[in-house]
Parts: C-alpha cells; structure tokens; sequence
C-alpha cells in the first residue's frame, strides 16, 4: 500500500475544505448539544424522579448505530448538513447530560447552602456558584464529545455529507488507498488539535485551580 | 489571556460556524465562476448537481458542471450522495436540482410496469411518468446498461450464454449486486418475472465497485449485476449474458431536472454535450478515474475542452 | 410516524422475516459473533495492558493518550483502510471493532487500579504478598466494578458499531440498515436500528446481573 503523495500536493484546497466541513459538524454538534443538555441536566439534578428517565433515555440513544439516524433523518432533513448535525448532536447528548449532572452532583451541599444562607437566588447559585465548580467534570465531557464527534462526522458520508469520510468512500470506490490514509491521519489531528485546544480553554475558565495548594 | 477573552473567542466560533457552512464540501466540489449571462432564465441562482454512489455518475455529474458552467451557470456538484433511491427523493425536496440519470432504470423506478424498450417511446413514457416538478431533458448518445455477468468458468460450466439459461440452475445460483437491486424490475424482480429465474441466495454489494467485481472473482458469487461501461468486464474476460426477452431496458444517459432550474442555457449545453458525448468515451473516462486514479471532475473538465464543450 | 411505527411492528413480528439466511434470527446470530468475537479480543489486549500499567504505574501517561488518540480512529476509515490493504475478508471489520473497545477497556481498568486505596496495597505488601498476588488478591478484585464499566461501555459502543460489516458486504443487523438506505425502506433500517439497539441493552443487562453475580458476597 503506497502512498501517492503527488495526490495529496494536488488536493491541498479540498483537503483543506473537507477538513474545515469536518470539524464545523463536529464543533456544530457539540455547542447544540451543550445548549440542549445544560437545562436538561439542570433538571435532572435537581428532580430526582427525572434523572433516572433522562439517564436511561440518552443512553439508550447512544446504542442505535449512527448510520441509522442519519438514514432515518433523511425525511425530515434530507441529504443535507442538519441532518449530519442532528444526528452528531443526539450522541454527544449522552456524555454532556452525564457528565455534567455528576459536576453538578460534585458541588458539595455545604458549598449550596452557604451560598443561600447570605441570600443568592438560586438560579444565581447554579450559575455564579455550581456550575463553576462543575467545570471540570463538564469539561471533561465535552473534550469526550468533541473527540467522539470528530471521529462520528465520518459515517455521514453515506448519506453524501460527513467532511473527511468523504475520502474514505471515494478510495474505496477506487480501490486508492491514499485519499483513505490522509482521511485517518487528518481525523485524528484534528481531535488531538480540538482536544489541545479544550484544555487549554479549561485552564482559562478556570483560575482558581492554578492556584497553588 | 482572561476568561472575557476567551468567551469573547467562543462566540467568535458560533458566529463563524454559520458562515463556514455556506461553502460547499464536495471532495472537488465546483464552486460558479463568472456571473449568470443565461438571460434571465430560473438557473440564475445556480444550481445543484446530484451524483449516486458509483464512479460514472460522478463522471456525468462534472462533465454537466463543465458545460453549464460554460454556459454561465453557476453550478455546485454534490458527488456520492447515494442511490436513485435516496436522490429522487432529495430532488423533490429541492436538496438538489439536477442529477445524471439513465432512460430505462428511471423509467422502471417510476413505473415498475413499463414496458416501452425504444428510446424515443422510453422518453414520452418518463414524461408522462414523472412526478410534477421533474422533467427529463433530451437523452445524449452515450449508454450504460445493466449487465448481468459470470466467469466464463461459469459459463462453461453451467452453459449459461444468456438470462433465459439461468432457469436450468435455478436455485443453485447466488447473485451479487448492489442492495437496491433486490426489489428493482431490472434486477432480481425482473429476473423471476420474465425469465423464471430463482436465486439460491442475494449477496448485497454494491453497483460495478470493489464488491461486487471481489466477489465474481472470488467465486462467492456466481452472477454479478455490473454496468456495460466497467472495463473491467473485458479485461478479466467476463461473459456478458445476453437478454433475448428485453428485461433491461435501454439505458442513454439523460438529464433528469427540476422544473424550476431548466431554463434555456441549461437545456442547450446539456443537448450539445449528450450529442457529443459517446459510449466509448464515457467508459475511457470511467476508465481514468477507476484505474490511473484522476479526478472525475479534472477528466470532465478536460474532455468538456477538448471537445469545444467549455 | 404512526405509518412507520406500524409498519414496524409489523415488520418485526412477520414470520418470514424472521426465517432464512437473510432472516432476522441469522442476522441476529451473526451480530451476536461479530460483537462478542470483537470484545473478547479487545479484552484480551486491554484488560492486561490496563491492569500492568495500573500495577507498575509505568506509561499511563502515554497509554491515557493513546486511548483518546484511539476513540478518534474514524471506523469508516479504518475498515476501508484495511480493506484495500488484506482484500475483502471479515478481518478489517474486527480491527476497526477492536480498536474501537480497545481505549474503553484499557483506561476504565487503569482508573479502576488507581482508585485502589494505597494503604490496601501496602498493607498487602507488608503481610509479604508478592507482586503478582497483590495484583491478583488485592488490586484486580477492588479494581472489578470499574474495570466492568469499561467492558460494558466498549460492548455497547461495539455492539453499535458493528453495523459497519454490512458496508463491506458481510451480515449482522447492518444489512438492514445498508439495505434500507440503499433502497429507501426507512422500516428495515428502523427495524434493524431497533434490533441493535436491543442487542446491546439485553447485552449490557446480562453483563450487569454478572456484575451483581461476582460481588455478591462482597456486601454479605
């Protein structure tokens, strides 16, 4: 299996393109997912009977193969970019509500029910007191989404989407195997890169771990 | 840098996601060059070609970007979308506006029961088939059947030189071909209503690709759907069955349109190409994009300038 | 939807769906071999590269990496990859599966090792416990409910996953679904989504009453 590197000097615009495409879906996905799964996973801290159900239903989500939903989306969205971004963002929906109702869980009470006793409203709390001191575990959840939607994007090739898996349907068309090469090596750089880049967007958001113990 | 920084940063990204995705992704998608001179027709805002999983399409899909954008169209391909299955649908729904069809595949995709066989009749029945909103434009010179094919092994040894042989071994044979052929009259439906043939087994692979063509050589199939065009059918000295009770239909390569995108200068480039355009042609075409591993849309566009076509 | 749904049943419930080599029971069996097959693989490669690096403390650092590197493998990539390299044979299936359970498996039983009490593990060694029987007696048992964590984990995700041997012309469920895409039977591909779906659930709760099964003496 060689590599014809004079492809890939040839190809550098679509790379570039296919690989810009690949990562929007990816990112797309997982801000929705956020979006969607903050509310959610508020909730489901707070009531007790709606954790398990919430729990439940998002994991079972994640056992339907990814090729299905995108293929069952095809009538409401048809052959477009929605349909990969829905389907991604249904996925990341099972790491984000976990992990950030277990931030949220990991909020110590005495932490809460200081913050009360000088007075805060609550909605006040969750967002100047527990989700700060949820962070780390939230993101720790979306650096795992981030990485499983990179790697996800791909399957949207059969339904003629999916950035990068687009090179992997068309070497093996083609029995060519160095469209295919590029697409694994570029996947994975671009979730080492996104994932580099979510740590240190962690260690932004939050100062007050760099302090010294 | 401080947190106001980096969320600034973040809402950078939100605001930019929606403009990155107003570029197209194609592989080596077309984006229009030059504004529309099409004199004022509806293909003004561009248009979109679809292409189906298999090289040739791919192959039609760029040359019909090479002649329209010629033409002053603006044109985006969106290639490997799927099969005609997926893409009529996706047609309706204006996911895209054009797409590289096939006379007598579509003609019995629309109506399983059609019988005309001559192109010209072929044309009218489409017409009168299609849903409101689609037409079909004139079809070119250039063809691609469905084949059904064997080893000569095979051929030798179960005597098979055409379809209707293929009843002396009924349930003794596999077929493989792509999943949708399964429930298509040109396919395994057709194979049993006219000519009686039963299959031991359908193996799903895929249309004239590494599968179906692995598995024929392989042996774990003995009848394998390819098109005509696939050059590898002579190459590896195939036998092609013939059809003495024409289950499959011609198949000229036609354009199949949207109402709403087929102006004039659309009409025009896609006749001049299909007039030009030969079978012989469009399988060398194939040809360098399956085996010297070019770009269907650098061999369209140099067949379309050679050919005074752009 | 109520159409789909209905037809679904239907689908599901008709006697000759389930019958024959394109049957749903073989499907079904076929599904069952790939995912198992895989895990079992995987297991036998993460388990002990999980437990030694636990043990030893040695190479998490690299071996933590390379698991995040391997959860963003594209499977699509992978089986295509392998596919033009061997020809067409189960095996790029199983290498996309495996490297796909691979990462679970090693870093759910590494932080199940280190999530054991230091002083348990000295106190095992001052009783003059040798390395291994640490490993063996002390470390491994403690480290089970989060090694079996990441061995339920990895069977869903693969369980999932092995929908792709359909792309490479092979069975299990994701003929439905590959199937169903190609000639737009949204039923079969729901019908096949539905039966995967099941799969892993009836898998993951088996592997949970083990779970219970193995400890069940350890809250008596």
């Amino acid at each position: 299996m060689t590599i014809d590197w004079s492809w890939i000097s040839g190809h550098t615009d679509d790379l570039t393109t296919l690989t810009l495409s690949h990562l929007q879906a990816a990112l797309t996905a997982v801000l929705l997912g956020l979006i969607i799964s903050l509310p959610l996973a508020v909730l489901a801290h707070r009531v007790r009977p709606l954790r398990g159900l919430l729990l439940g239903l998002s994991n079972v989500l994640f056992t339907i193969p990814s090729i299905a939903v995108f293929v069952l989306l095809l009538p409401v969205s048809g052959l477009t970019r929605t349909t990969t971004v829905i389907g991604l963002t249904i996925y990341t929906l099972v790491v984000l509500l976990r992990n950030t109702v277990e931030g949220l869980d990991s909020v110590p009470a005495r932490t809460k029910e200081a913050a009360k006793a000088m007075g805060t409203r609550p909605l006040r709390t969750l967002l100047t007191v527990e989700l700060p001191l949820a962070l780390p575990v939230i993101m720790a959840g979306v650096r795992i989404a981030t990485v499983m939607s990179i790697s996800l994007v791909s399957v949207a090739t059969y339904i003629g989407d999916g950035g990068l898996g687009q090179l992997f349907t068309d070497g093996f068309q083609r029995n060519f195997p160095t469209p295919v090469i590029v697409g694994v090596v570029l996947t994975l750089l671009l979730a080492v890169v996104a994932d580099a880049a979510l740590v240190a967007l962690q260690y932004a958001l939050t100062p007050w771990k760099r302090r010294r113990a | 840098m401080n947190r106001r920084n980096l969320l600034g940063a973040l809402a950078g990204t939100a605001v930019a996601i929606p403009a990155l995705s107003a570029c197209s992704s194609g592989i080596t998608s077309l984006e229009g060059q030059g504004s529309s001179s099409g004199g004022g027709g509806s293909s003004k805002g561009g248009l979109t070609i679809g292409t189906a999983n298999f090289t040739e399409n791919q192959v039609l899909g760029y040359l019909y970007a090479a002649v329209l954008q010629a033409s002053g169209v603006k044109v985006t391909v969106r290639p490997n979308l799927g099969t005609r299955e997926i893409l009529i649908p996706a047609l309706k729904g204006g996911d895209i506006d054009l797409l590289p069809e096939y006379q007598g595949a579509l003609l019995h995709y629309l109506d399983p029961k059609a019988t005309a066989t001559e192109e010209g009749e072929m044309q009218n029945a489409l017409t009168i088939a299609l849903p409101a909103g689609l037409q079909v434009l004139p079809y070119g010179m250039a063809e691609d059947s469905d084949a059904f094919v064997v080893t000569r092994e095979t051929a030798r040894k179960y005597g098979l030189t055409s379809l209707a042989d293929l009843k002396k071994q009924n349930g003794k044979l596999v077929i493989g071909a792509a999943p949708e052929v399964k429930k298509r009259q040109v396919g395994v439906i057709g194979l049993k209503d006219v000519y009686g043939v039963d299959f031991k087994e359908f193996k799903s692979l895929d249309s004239s690709g590494p599968l179906v063509k692995g598995a024929l050589k392989k042996g774990d199939v003995d009848v394998a759907n390819l098109f005509t065009t696939d050059t590898d059918i002579v190459a590896n000295d195939w036998v092609v069955l013939t059809d003495p009770k024409n289950l499959i239909p011609g198949q000229h390569v036609v354009p199949l349109i949207a109402d709403r995108k087929a102006d004039s200068p659309v009409r025009k480039s896609l006749a001049r190409l299909g007039n030009i355009l030969t079978t012989a042609q469009l399988t060398e075409l194939n040809r360098q994009v399956d085996k010297d591993k070019k770009d269907p849309e650098d061999v369209a566009n140099t067949y379309a300038k050679q050919h005074g076509l752009a | 939807m109520y159409e789909l749904l209905k037809n679904l049943g239907a689908w599901l419930t008709s006697g000759a769906q389930w019958a024959g080599s394109d049957g749903i029971a073989h499907r079904l069996a076929e599904h069952l071999q790939y995912s198992l097959l895989a895990t079992l693989v995987a297991t036998a490669i993460g388990l002990p590269l999980g437990l030694l690096i636990g043990h030893t403390g040695k190479g998490a650092f690299l071996a933590i990496n390379l698991a995040s590197f391997g959860r963003a493998l594209p499977t699509v990539g992978l089986v295509v990859l392998v596919f033009l390299a061997g020809g067409l044979s189960m095996l790029p299936v199983y290498v996309a599966l495996v490297a796909l359970a691979v990462p679970a498996i090693v870093t759910n039983t590494y932080a199940g090792m280190t999530a054991v009490d230091p002083d348990v593990r000295d106190a095992a060694r001052g009783q003059g416990m040798r390395g291994h029987q640490v490993l063996f007696q002390v470390e491994l048992p403690l480290a089970l409910p989060l090694i079996m964590t990441g061995l339920r984990l990895a069977l869903i995700q693969v369980v999932a996953t092995a929908t792709i041997a359909a792309y490479v012309s092979f069975g299990g469920l994701g003929r439905y679904v590959f199937d169903g895409l190609a000639q737009r039977d949204l039923v079969q591909v729901l019908g096949g989504a539905v039966l995967v779906a099941a799969v892993a659930v009836a898998l993951d709760l088996a592997l949970s009453a083990l779970q219970r099964f193995l400890f069940r003496h350890r809250t008596a």
